[in-house]
C-alpha cells in the first residue's frame, strides 16, 4: 500500500549532503528518508535547525576572499 | 539564515498578460441593421456590445477598448471621442484616416471631463464601465442625427474604419512603450512578421469586426492592403459576421491569425462574443480557436470589382483583371500584356491532341 | 501574478464557504476579485459561463483548452473552485457540468451591467467647499503617510530618520508587530527578515502585505471580516481625485476610515467630516502590476523620482537627501560619502550577502535599483549594466547550497504499474518535484489530488 510522508525535499551538491548526514549523525533527527546523492528528505521543523548548523560548518570549512578594499 | 537556502529565491516571476487594446469596428449601415431588427435590433446588439466591452475591461485594469463605427459613407470614432475643436477636422479626414497618425493631430483623452462631471452620481455602476457607455450611447445617436437620408446606401466604409483603428493602434502601442520605459521594441513596425512569436510587455492590440453587410468588392484594395498591415504587425483580426457574408473579412481573419465566427443565431450575440472573442491573445494560447470551415480565398478584379473564381494577372504588378484589359494594357502598371493563345483551348487539352491546338492557332 | 496578489490569495483561500457567500454579494467585490486575482484563462472560464443559461458540460470545457493547455486548465478549474466561483454539478441523467456559482455570477452580471441599489462603488459626495483636495495634494498625503511608516521601520537600523512631521498612530504600530515585520525589544523597535524584503517591495504589494495584515488583525477588533474586505474592494473601484459620502458605510466601515488614513490609503479633512477621499493607494488596489507602472506611485518630490546612478565599477550615487532612501539603499550598499544632495557608496560581495543574509532577493534589490533608476540612466538599453545585475545575482546563488521543498514524499509502491500512474498524474498536474523510478519514490508540493486519485484507483480495483 502506498504511503505519503510529510516533509522538506533538499536539493543539494553530494559534498553538501555529506555535510548533511554528518550533522544528522550524532542523534538522526533530521534526516527523514535518504533518497540519492543530491536528494534527500528531511524533518519540516527541524529546517530552519538544519540550515544554521549547515552554515556555521560551511563558515568554519570555508575562507571567504576577502573583498573589503579598494576605495 | 537564507544564505544557504537557495528555495526562496526562485519564487514564481511576474508572468503577467500585458494588457491588450481591442478596437471593435461596428458596422453601422443602417440598411442592414433594418433588416436584421426582427431576429436583432441595433438597440439591443449595442446593449450586448457594452456587456462585452466591460468584460473585456474588467480583465485588467490596464485593458483599454476603442469603438470606431464603419458607417454608410465615412468612418468614424465613437469612443474615444476626439476632442471639441478637432472632431471638424476629423470628421473632414475620417476617409483616409491615415493621415491622423503618428502625429497626434488628434487629442483624444480617454477621460473628457464635462463628460465624466455629468455622469458622476451612480454608486450603482462602476464609474469607467459608465463613462464608455454615455460616451458610446451619445456618439451613436449623434453619429444617425448627422447621416442624412441621401447617404444611405447599402455599403460601409469597412476599409476607412480599418485605417482608423490601424492609426488608433499604432500611436496606443508607442504611448504605451514609452509608458513601461525599461522595455525594448519600442518601435511596433519593428515588430517581427511571425505571427506566432509572442513580445513581451507590449501592448496586445487586436481588431473585432462587427459586420453586418455584404458585398465589399468595391473596396477591395484598401482592404486587402489593411489585412497585410495587420499581418505585418501582428494584430489578429476578428470577424463576428452578424448578417451577409464577405468573401474579404474571411481572408482577412485567415491571414492574420484572427477568429471567424459566422452566427448562425444573431441573436445569442452576446454569447459569441462572450465565449469566441473574450479571451485575448495570451488566453487563445490555450484554447481551441472556433474554427471557420472553410475560407473563400477569391479575389476581386481591379478593373470591375467583381468577385472572381478566375482571373487575369498582370505579370509585372500582380494586377487582378476579370477579362483581359482593353488594348491588352494593364490597367494599374500600364505594361503592355502579351495575351498568347488567349482564347484558344486551355495548354492541358491541348498537348493530349497536338492537331487541334494547331487548328485553334489559325 | 504579483506576489501581493499571491499573498492575498492565500489568505482568502483560507476563508470559510459562508464568507465567500457573503463577500460575493458585492458587485465591486466580485469585479475586484475577478480583475485581481484569477489567472488569465480562469477569466476567460468565468466570462464564458457567465451568460450561459444552462451548465457547460466538463466535457465542452475539456475540448475547449488545447491539449497542450492541460495544466492551465487544471489550474484554472482548481482555483476557481477553491475561490467558490465555480462548482460543478452532477444531475442524475446528465453529464458533468460546470457553472458559475450564485451570488458571484450575479454580482458580476451587476457589475458589468450596472443597476441594482447596491451602492457597492462608492458614493460621490458634492463638495462645494473650496477646500477640495487636489490630485497632488492626494498624492503628497500618501506619500507622507506611508513613507512615515516605512521610516518607522527602517529607523531602527541606526539611521536616525527625521519623521517629517508624521507621528504613527499606536494601532499601526500593534500591526507592524503582529505582522512580525518588525519586533520589540524593550523601547526599540528592531526589524525583521519579512521586514527588510517589505521595504524593498513595489508600494502596490507593501499596501496589500499591510491590508491582509489589517485584516488578519481586524477580528481581534471584533470587526467584520466580510465587512472589511468588501470596503477594500470597494476603495479599488474609486475615482482618484473625488470625495466620497460616508453615509452609506457600516460602523466597522467609518472605523476604518481612520485607520486607513494613518496609512495614507484614504484622506479626510477630520475624523468626523461626513466625507473622504481615496488616495493613489487606494485606487490601484485593484490594479495589477501592469496598471501601476503606467500610473506609478510618484510625486514632484525628488526622493520619488528615480535618484540612483549605478556604474559598470559597481558604484552607487544617490541624490537624496532623504533619510528613508539612504536607509533603504544601506540594506544592500556600502555607502562611503554623503554630502548634502547625495550620497555615494559601492556594492560589494559583502553588502549583497549580508542582504541575502537578511532575507532580501536579488532579484529585489535589481527590482529596486531599476524601478529608482536616475533618469539618465534609466534611458540606458538595459537600465542597468548587465555586469552589475550579473554580478549581484551570482553573489547570491554562491550561498545557495541547497534547494528545499516542502511537500510530501509517496512511497511503497507495490509495482512499478501502481507507481507510474500516480506519478504521471502528479506531473500532469504540476505538483511533482522529484522521482526516482528505481525506488519507486516521488516527492509532490500538494498531496490532496494524489492521495483522492490514490484513494479512486484503489476503490476502483476493489
Amino acid at each position: 500500500m502506498p504511503k505519503a510522508v510529510k516533509g522538506v525535499l533538499v536539493e543539494c551538491d553530494p559534498s553538501i549532503k555529506a555535510i548533511i548526514l554528518k550533522i544528522d549523525q550524532a542523534k538522526h533527527d533530521y534526516i527523514v528518508e535518504d533518497l540519492d546523492d543530491q536528494t534527500l528528505v528531511v524533518k519540516e521543523s527541524q529546517l530552519q535547525r538544519l540550515k544554521a548548523r549547515l552554515e556555521e560548518e560551511l563558515s568554519n570549512t570555508q575562507q571567504m576572499p576577502d573583498d573589503s578594499a579598494s576605495d | 539564515m537564507n544564505a544557504v537556502d537557495g528555495s526562496d529565491h526562485y519564487n514564481k516571476t511576474s508572468d503577467e498578460p500585458p494588457p491588450s487594446l481591442l478596437t471593435i469596428i461596428l458596422d453601422t449601415n443602417a440598411h442592414a441593421w433594418a433588416l436584421l431588427a426582427p431576429t436583432l435590433p441595433l438597440s439591443a446588439a449595442i446593449a450586448n456590445l457594452l456587456v462585452f466591452i466591460n468584460a473585456h475591461l474588467a480583465f485588467n485594469n490596464s485593458n483599454k477598448v476603442a469603438i470606431i463605427a464603419s458607417h454608410t459613407q465615412r468612418a468614424e470614432f465613437l469612443y474615444p471621442i476626439p476632442s471639441e475643436d478637432d472632431s471638424r477636422q476629423a470628421n473632414g479626414s475620417t476617409h483616409n484616416g491615415a493621415q491622423n497618425g503618428l502625429d497626434g493631430d488628434m487629442n483624444m483623452t480617454d477621460g473628457n471631463e464635462a463628460n465624466y462631471a455629468a455622469t458622476a452620481d451612480d454608486a450603482n455602476h462602476y464609474r469607467p464601465f459608465r463613462h464608455i457607455q454615455t460616451t458610446l450611447l451619445s456618439a451613436m445617436s449623434k453619429l444617425y442625427k448627422t447621416t442624412s437620408p441621401e447617404s444611405l446606401t447599402p455599403t460601409t466604409s469597412i476599409a476607412g474604419a480599418l485605417t482608423l483603428a490601424l492609426t488608433y493602434i499604432n500611436k496606443q502601442s508607442i504611448a504605451f512603450s514609452t509608458t513601461t520605459s525599461s522595455k525594448t521594441n519600442a518601435d511596433p513596425l519593428l515588430a517581427p512578421s511571425d505571427p506566432n512569436s509572442i513580445q513581451p510587455a507590449t501592448l496586445n492590440p487586436r481588431i473585432l469586426i462587427l459586420s453586418v453587410s455584404g458585398d465589399l468588392a468595391h473596396q477591395y484594395i484598401p482592404i486587402m492592403n489593411t489585412i497585410f498591415a495587420c499581418q505585418r504587425l501582428t494584430i489578429p483580426i476578428d470577424i463576428c459576421k452578424i448578417a451577409g457574408d464577405s468573401v474579404f473579412l474571411q481572408q482577412a481573419s485567415d491571414a492574420t491569425h484572427g477568429t471567424y465566427i459566422a452566427l448562425t443565431h444573431p441573436r445569442g450575440l452576446l454569447q459569441y462574443l462572450m465565449l469566441g472573442f473574450l479571451p485575448d491573445q495570451s488566453s487563445r494560447k490555450y484554447l481551441v480557436p472556433p474554427t471557420a470551415v472553410g475560407v473563400d480565398f477569391r479575389a476581386a478584379c481591379f478593373c470591375h470589382r467583381k468577385v472572381v473564381d478566375v482571373g487575369f494577372v498582370c505579370s509585372i504588378c500582380l494586377s487582378i483583371f476579370c477579362s483581359p484589359p482593353e488594348g491588352a494594357v494593364c490597367l494599374t502598371c500600364g505594361t503592355y500584356l502579351q495575351l498568347g493563345e488567349y482564347g484558344g483551348k486551355p495548354a492541358v487539352v491541348a498537348k493530349r491532341k497536338k492537331k487541334r491546338k494547331k487548328g485553334a492557332d489559325e | 501574478m504579483s506576489a501581493s496578489s499571491l499573498r492575498s490569495f492565500e489568505y482568502l483561500e483560507g476563508l470559510p464557504g459562508t464568507t465567500f457567500n457573503r463577500l460575493y454579494k458585492q458587485p465591486s467585490t466580485a469585479l475586484a476579485i475577478f480583475r485581481r486575482m484569477l489567472p488569465h484563462l480562469a477569466k476567460s472560464f468565468v466570462m464564458a459561463l457567465l451568460y450561459i443559461s444552462h451548465p457547460m458540460p466538463v466535457t465542452d470545457l475539456e475540448a475547449w483548452v488545447r491539449p497542450d493547455g492541460r495544466r492551465e486548465r487544471d489550474n484554472a478549474v482548481n482555483l476557481l473552485e477553491r475561490l467558490h466561483i465555480l462548482a460543478a454539478a452532477t444531475n442524475p441523467g446528465k453529464p458533468r457540468a460546470y457553472a458559475l456559482t450564485n451570488p458571484f455570477a450575479a454580482s458580476l452580471r451587476l457589475a458589468l451591467t450596472g443597476g441594482g441599489n447596491h451602492h457597492s462603488f462608492g458614493v460621490p459626495y458634492s463638495t462645494s467647499e473650496e477646500d477640495t483636495m487636489s490630485i497632488t495634494d492626494l498624492d503628497e498625503f500618501a506619500r507622507r503617510q506611508w513613507e512615515g511608516v516605512l521610516g518607522y521601520m527602517v529607523g531602527s537600523t541606526g539611521m536616525n530618520i527625521a519623521s517629517e512631521g508624521v507621528t504613527l498612530s499606536q494601532g499601526v504600530k500593534i500591526l507592524l508587530a503582529s505582522g512580525r515585520l518588525v519586533e520589540a525589544r524593550g523601547k526599540t523597535v528592531d526589524i525583521t527578515k519579512d521586514g527588510f524584503a517589505f521595504i524593498l517591495q513595489e508600494v502596490n504589494a507593501q499596501v496589500w502585505t499591510m491590508l491582509i495584515l489589517y485584516l488578519q488583525n481586524a477580528e481581534s477588533l471584533n470587526m467584520d471580516e466580510v465587512d472589511v474586505l468588501a470596503f477594500l474592494f470597494m476603495l479599488g473601484s474609486l475615482e482618484l481625485g473625488l470625495p466620497y459620502s460616508k453615509a452609506n458605510l457600516t460602523q466597522t466601515q467609518a472605523n476604518m476610515l481612520e485607520d486607513l488614513g494613518d496609512f495614507g490609503i484614504v484622506y479626510q479633512a477630520s475624523p468626523d467630516s461626513s466625507y473622504f477621499y481615496p488616495t493613489r493607494l487606494a485606487t490601484t488596489l485593484t490594479s495589477d502590476a501592469g496598471g501601476l507602472r503606467s500610473s506609478s506611485f510618484a510625486s514632484p518630490a525628488d526622493n520619488n523620482r528615480g535618484f540612483i546612478v549605478i556604474e559598470t565599477n559597481y558604484r552607487v550615487y544617490a541624490y537624496t537627501s532623504s533619510n528613508l532612501q539612504i536607509a533603504i539603499l544601506q540594506l544592500f550598499a556600502r555607502l562611503i560619502t554623503r554630502y548634502p544632495n547625495m550620497v555615494a557608496g559601492k556594492v560589494t560581495r559583502e553588502s549583497i550577502r549580508r542582504a541575502v543574509s537578511m532575507g532580501i532577493t536579488s532579484d529585489q534589490i535589481i527590482s529596486y535599483l531599476t524601478t529608482h533608476a536616475h533618469p539618465q540612466m534609466a534611458k540606458n538599453q538595459p537600465v542597468l549594466p548587465p555586469t552589475v545585475v550579473d554580478q549581484i545575482r551570482l553573489w547570491q546563488l554562491e550561498g545557495d547550497r541547497m534547494k528545499a521543498t516542502v511537500g510530501f514524499l509517496f512511497k511503497d509502491f507495490n509495482s512499478q504499474a501502481e507507481f507510474q500512474a500516480p506519478c504521471r498524474y502528479a506531473e500532469e498536474i504540476g505538483v511533482l518535484v522529484w522521482k526516482h523510478e528505481g525506488q519507486r519514490k516521488f516527492f509532490v508540493t500538494r498531496h490532496e489530488q494524489v492521495a483522492a486519485y490514490l484513494r479512486n484507483k484503489s476503490g476502483k480495483g476493489g
